[in-house]
Formats: C-alpha cells, sequence, structure tokens
C-alpha cells in the first residue's frame, strides 16, 4: 500500500514538474542551509584541531612595519624590553630575515635566509635530521656557520651528509659558511618557514650578511597553560602605547583560531535563520501544494472512497505524498548543501569534513515538515463526503 | 426460495436544505433477491440516486434500517462503511470514474489494495477479469487511451474483482451511443446468468424493462407503477 502510494506521488510529482520544484524551493534552501552548516562547523573545528597538532599555537609573533624612526625600539634588545613589561612569555625570538641565493659546487638555489639566536630551532621545536643545531658561542662569535632546511640540504646535497661541508652564501661577494646542521621536514609557522630557508647566528647575520637596523620579526612563546590570545592582545596594547598601532602586527594562531570560530559562529548563526525560515515558509508550500492537489483530486477521492478506502487509507496517501515530496526536497537540499559547503571549504583552504549527521538531520527535518504540513491536507482529503466528492466536476 | 441480499425497511433520508427539509427517500421497504436483476426506476429528482448510495453505503439513512448481504449497515464507522463498499458492493457508474493517471490494469486492481490482498494474487485475479470484460489487449492503457464502451468495462471488471455480493450500476450505459449501450447491458444480462445480482439504477423505461425485476420510485416512495 506505501509504495503504491509513493508510486501515485511520483507519477502526479512527475506530472507536474514546475509545480513541484517551485513548492519544493523553501525545502531545498532550508536543507541545504542546514547540512552547510553542519559540515562547515565540523570542517572549522577539525580544521582548529589540526592546526593546534601542527603547534605554533603557544606563539604569538610580532612584525615591525613600515619604515620610520619609530622601528628603531625593534632591535635585538626588545625582547628582554616585551618579557620586562608583558606577562606570560617564556621566550621572545628575535628573526632577521632576508632572501639570497647560496651554491655548493655547480648548484646555485634562491632561499630565505635567517638570522636567529640558538634557542631558535628548539623553541620552534624544529628538529635535526642531521648534524647539530649552532650554538649561543657561534653567536657571539660570529661564526660563519649555517643550519640548512630540508628542502635547501636535499637540492644542494642530493647525496651523502651535508654536515661539514661548506655552502657559499651571496651578500655583495659570496662567503663561506659551514654546514653545521640540517633540520627535518617542518610545516610553516605563521612567523617562520622552515624548509626552505636557510639559518645563521643573528650576530654573524648582523655583522658579516647585512647591517640589522629592524628585526623583520619577534616569534614570542608563551608559558604552557596561559591562553595566547590574551598575551597577543596585551602585546598589542603595550605597542600601542609604546610606537602607535601604524608601525606593527601581531599575529597569533590562537587568534586566528578565535578569528575563524567567530566567522563560523556568525555564518551559522546566519544560516540557521535562513535554514528555520526557509522550513517554514517550505513547510507552508507544502500544505499549498497538498491543498491544491486535494481539491484537484477531489473525484479520485470520492472514486477511491467508492471503491472502500477508508478515512485513514486515504489520509495514509496524502500523508505519503507530502513525505515524498518533502523527502525528495530534503535529498535535493543534501546535494547543494554538500556542494555549497564543499565549495566554501575549498575557498577557506580547510579540509572537507562530511557531517553524517547533516544527512540524518535533513531528512528527519524533511520528514517532520512534510507530516507536520501535510497533515492538514490529508485529514482534509480524508473528511471528504464520498457522494459530493463524485459529483464534483 | 432464494434469500435477499439488500433489504430496506422503513428507510428514510432527509436532507436540510436551509430552512427547507428535502425528504429524498420517505419510508422506502424493498428485498432484491440475492441472484436477481433489478432495475431501480424513476425520473430524475425521485431519489433514486439517493436509494442506490444508501445501498452502496455511501449514504446512511436518517431513519430506518438496511441490511447488506446480513450485515445492517445502521450505527457503522466511516472505517466499517468502507469495508462494506469494499467487499460487497461493486460501483459501476454513468461516467465511468476510471482513476484516470492508472492503467486499466491499476485501476481493476484499486480495490484489492484496499482489501489487502497481496501483489501476486491482485494482478491475476485483475488480468483475469479484463479478460472477462474482453479487454485482454488493453491492460497496460491508460482510460484517456480507451473508448467510453471500454471503459465502462473497464470498471465492470473493477466493480467484480473483490467478488462482491451486489453489482451496482447506475446509468451505466447513460454516457454511451446506443450500439455500445445495447453491448454493455448484455455484459450485465450475462454476468447475472452467471449469478451476480444486478441493481441497476435508470430513469431510461425502455432498459428498465430489459431488467428482470423493477422497483418504481416516485417523489421519495416506492410506488407500484409510473
Amino acid at each position: 500500500m506505501v509504495w503504491e502510494n509513493i508510486k501515485i506521488a511520483l507519477t502526479s510529482m512527475v506530472h507536474n514538474k514546475m509545480r513541484t520544484l517551485l513548492s519544493l524551493l523553501g525545502i531545498i534552501i532550508g536543507v541545504a542551509a542546514v547540512v552547510a552548516i553542519l559540515n562547515l562547523g565540523q570542517s572549522v573545528s577539525e580544521s582548529i584541531t589540526e592546526s593546534m597538532n601542527v603547534g605554533g599555537i603557544d606563539m604569538v609573533n610580532i612584525f615591525p612595519s613600515g619604515s620610520s624612526r619609530e622601528l628603531n625600539v625593534f632591535d635585538e634588545a626588545f625582547g628582554g624590553t616585551l618579557m620586562n613589561n608583558v606577562d606570560g612569555i617564556e621566550a621572545v625570538l628575535p628573526v632577521a630575515s632576508s632572501t639570497t641565493r647560496v651554491r655548493s659546487g655547480q648548484d646555485i638555489l634562491s632561499v630565505s635566509i635567517s638570522g636567529v639566536t640558538s634557542n631558535f630551532f628548539e623553541v620552534n621545536n624544529a628538529e635535526l635530521l642531521y648534524g647539530e643545531y649552532f650554538t649561543a658561542l657561534d653567536n657571539i662569535n660570529r661564526r660563519q656557520v649555517v643550519v640548512l632546511g630540508k628542502d635547501v640540504a636535499d637540492e644542494l646535497f642530493p647525496v651523502g651528509n651535508a654536515v661539514g661541508s661548506y655552502v657559499s652564501i651571496f651578500r655583495q661577494s659570496s662567503k663561506r659558511y659551514l654546514v653545521v646542521g640540517v633540520l627535518d621536514e617542518k610545516d610553516s609557522t605563521l612567523g617562520n618557514s622552515f624548509d626552505n630557508t636557510i639559518f645563521i647566528p643573528l650576530n654573524t647575520y648582523g655583522q658579516r650578511f647585512r647591517r640589522i637596523s629592524t628585526m623583520s620579526s619577534y616569534t614570542c612563546k608563551v608559558y604552557d597553560g596561559v591562553d595566547a590570545t590574551v598575551v597577543s592582545d596585551n602585546i598589542e596594547n603595550y605597542l600601542n602605547d609604546l610606537v602607535g598601532s601604524d608601525y606593527f602586527m601581531v599575529m597569533s594562531a590562537a587568534s586566528l583560531v578565535e578569528m575563524s570560530q567567530e566567522v563560523m559562529n556568525t555564518l551559522s548563526t546566519f544560516l540557521a535563520a535562513i535554514a528555520a525560515i526557509s522550513l517554514l515558509v517550505g513547510g507552508i508550500g507544502i500544505m499549498n501544494i497538498m491543498l491544491v492537489s486535494v481539491a484537484e483530486r477531489t473525484r479520485e477521492i470520492g472514486i477511491r472512497k467508492a471503491l472502500g478506502a477508508s478515512p485513514g487509507v486515504i489520509m495514509g496517501q496524502f500523508l505519503v505524498e507530502a513525505l515524498t515530496l518533502t523527502i525528495i526536497g530534503g535529498l535535493i537540499g543534501l546535494l547543494i548543501g554538500s556542494l555549497i559547503s564543499y565549495a566554501i571549504v575549498n575557498l577557506a583552504g580547510w579540509s572537507l569534513y562530511f557531517s553524517y549527521s547533516a544527512v540524518v538531520l535533513s531528512i528527519g527535518f524533511s520528514m517532520f515538515v512534510g507530516v507536520f504540513f501535510g497533515w492538514y491536507p490529508a485529514a482534509k482529503a480524508s473528511k471528504l463526503d464520498p457522494i459530493e466528492s463524485l459529483s464534483y466536476e | 426460495m432464494s434469500e435477499n441480499v439488500i433489504e430496506l425497511v422503513n428507510v428514510r433520508r432527509y436532507y436540510i436544505v436551509g430552512d427547507f427539509c428535502v425528504k429524498a427517500l420517505d419510508g422506502v421497504s424493498a428485498q432484491i433477491r440475492k441472484g436477481s436483476f433489478t432495475a431501480i426506476m424513476g425520473p430524475s429528482g425521485s431519489g433514486k440516486s439517493t436509494m442506490m448510495n444508501l445501498i452502496g453505503c455511501l449514504d446512511t439513512p436518517t431513519s430506518g434500517y438496511i441490511k447488506i448481504d446480513g450485515e445492517y449497515t445502521n450505527n457503522l464507522t466511516e472505517k466499517e462503511l468502507a469495508d462494506i463498499r469494499n467487499r460487497k458492493v461493486g460501483f459501476v457508474f454513468q461516467q465511468f470514474n476510471l482513476l484516470g493517471k492508472q492503467t486499466a490494469l491499476d485501476n481493476v486492481m484499486t480495490p484489492l489494495l484496499y482489501a489487502g490482498v497481496r501483489g501476486r494474487e491482485r494482478k491475476e485475479r485483475a488480468e483475469a477479469l479484463l479478460e472477462r470484460v474482453g479487454l485482454k489487449d488493453r491492460m497496460k492503457h491508460l482510460p484517456s487511451e480507451l473508448s467510453g464502451g471500454q471503459k465502462q468495462r473497464v470498471a465492470i471488471a473493477r466493480a467484480l474483482v473483490n467478488n462482491p455480493s451486489i453489482l451496482l450500476a447506475d446509468e451505466p450505459t447513460g454516457a454511451l451511443d446506443s450500439r455500445t449501450g445495447d453491448q454493455i447491458m448484455e455484459l450485465f444480462q450475462d454476468l447475472n446468468d452467471e449469478g451476480r445480482t444486478v441493481v441497476f439504477v435508470t430513469h431510461d423505461r425502455g432498459l428498465g424493462m430489459r431488467c428482470r425485476e423493477q422497483i418504481f420510485i416516485h417523489d421519495g416512495k416506492i410506488v407500484e407503477a409510473l
């Protein structure tokens, strides 16, 4: 009986394609919005979890910007000043960066070069593949030693161990640097990249490579258990007072996460509102189309009653029809919502995590709408008088 | 002495229309025997349609008793009345009243669907009846693809498919040309010969007199002759 009713519903949908599609629009939009919310929510929270795992969530990066006398404060000693004025910072790593070319034998590469302090690697959890980090003494003595990123080492030394070899780093003229270590692969953090970068001691950088007027950036590590977003805000306030907001930028993974969560929440609220309104409007659309359908088929209802259909059977027929309608709308909405979330996730550069509860929920929602808004028309059909219905033209 | 398949005892059916009370049936008592071929005759407005609706359990009397194949229909719920229509009454209408979007076969299977007969048996029984009324090669056609006579044959097959106690025909030849009408009339006579009880409602004296028995109705009452 249910199958026959579904068949009847599908037949009448095919006969009235345009009308059916229009009346389903509300449900489609509503369900698409719900599915998009759930998929995006899932994807964002998974992406956040991922970025936590990558690390850098306990780091705050400061980027001096512009060129002005105010920028003179951003020297090597600024880290100490900052730690004295803002609580919660465990270490400040000054970084001076530029680009250069580096040569070994016949191979020449364009790379990023960073002058860093000897604790830079440990604080950033940059692990060694070969050799050792350079030492505080190397820094003090401005030795010409270098730690290579993984990709640089692979390019310059495709075979064998780079450690102990010399590379030439170009400035005005090329200078020879002893390779003391090679880093393992490591994803970039907000402040620093690793694989395509070579690292020399900060003092060597200033003395022998390029005079440092202003640091390129500072990476601040906060203590365990301290909220990086709070530290980030405090640093910002401190720097606002010190140099004014035009001359620096503060960025942290934590505040980015917070920002994306805020965006996500706004988006969710917006989509939830669309969903609620669409489902309501969609439901009314369903009720409308079912009332039209009942009126159009008054004679059919009379015939069916004459053939022995009880009120319950007629009620069932029209409820199944409303349900078939809304479930199809729900499936279309599910498809569209998935495509939308896929598109947004792609644009945002997250990876898509498909929310399976979205499937259950969208079908559940559409069934609820079908039963709720299909009830009145179906009840109306079931109560029609058979004699009057049979003489209906 | 064969038993009565339909008994009406002092049946009244009044309608309130505005301030008026329309006495569509006003104290009708009648019996129709099993296996008979009875015409209910009368001019339009005489109450014969009301009587047919009451016998067919589409309507219930204001007072009096109706017994269909041993069951009283008073105080039955909508569901119980639907059940009687399904099991005991086969309707044939002037306007055929086929389900327009369904094939001849689906139309004939519909009463069996409501009777809860399983799919395969539904199909077998419907096919057998369509064959019986001479529409073996028209089963998959929609009503719009059939002639008037063929539509009425589908309707008759549908009326018979659940093996009802009464075949209740309301002006079944009214929408057909006279030659096709004759053929349908012959089909009813054949069915009666096979033992079916046929109740034939008509205002056409010629057709009515071709039935084996007649009940005349005038102004809501049974009369001896018209």
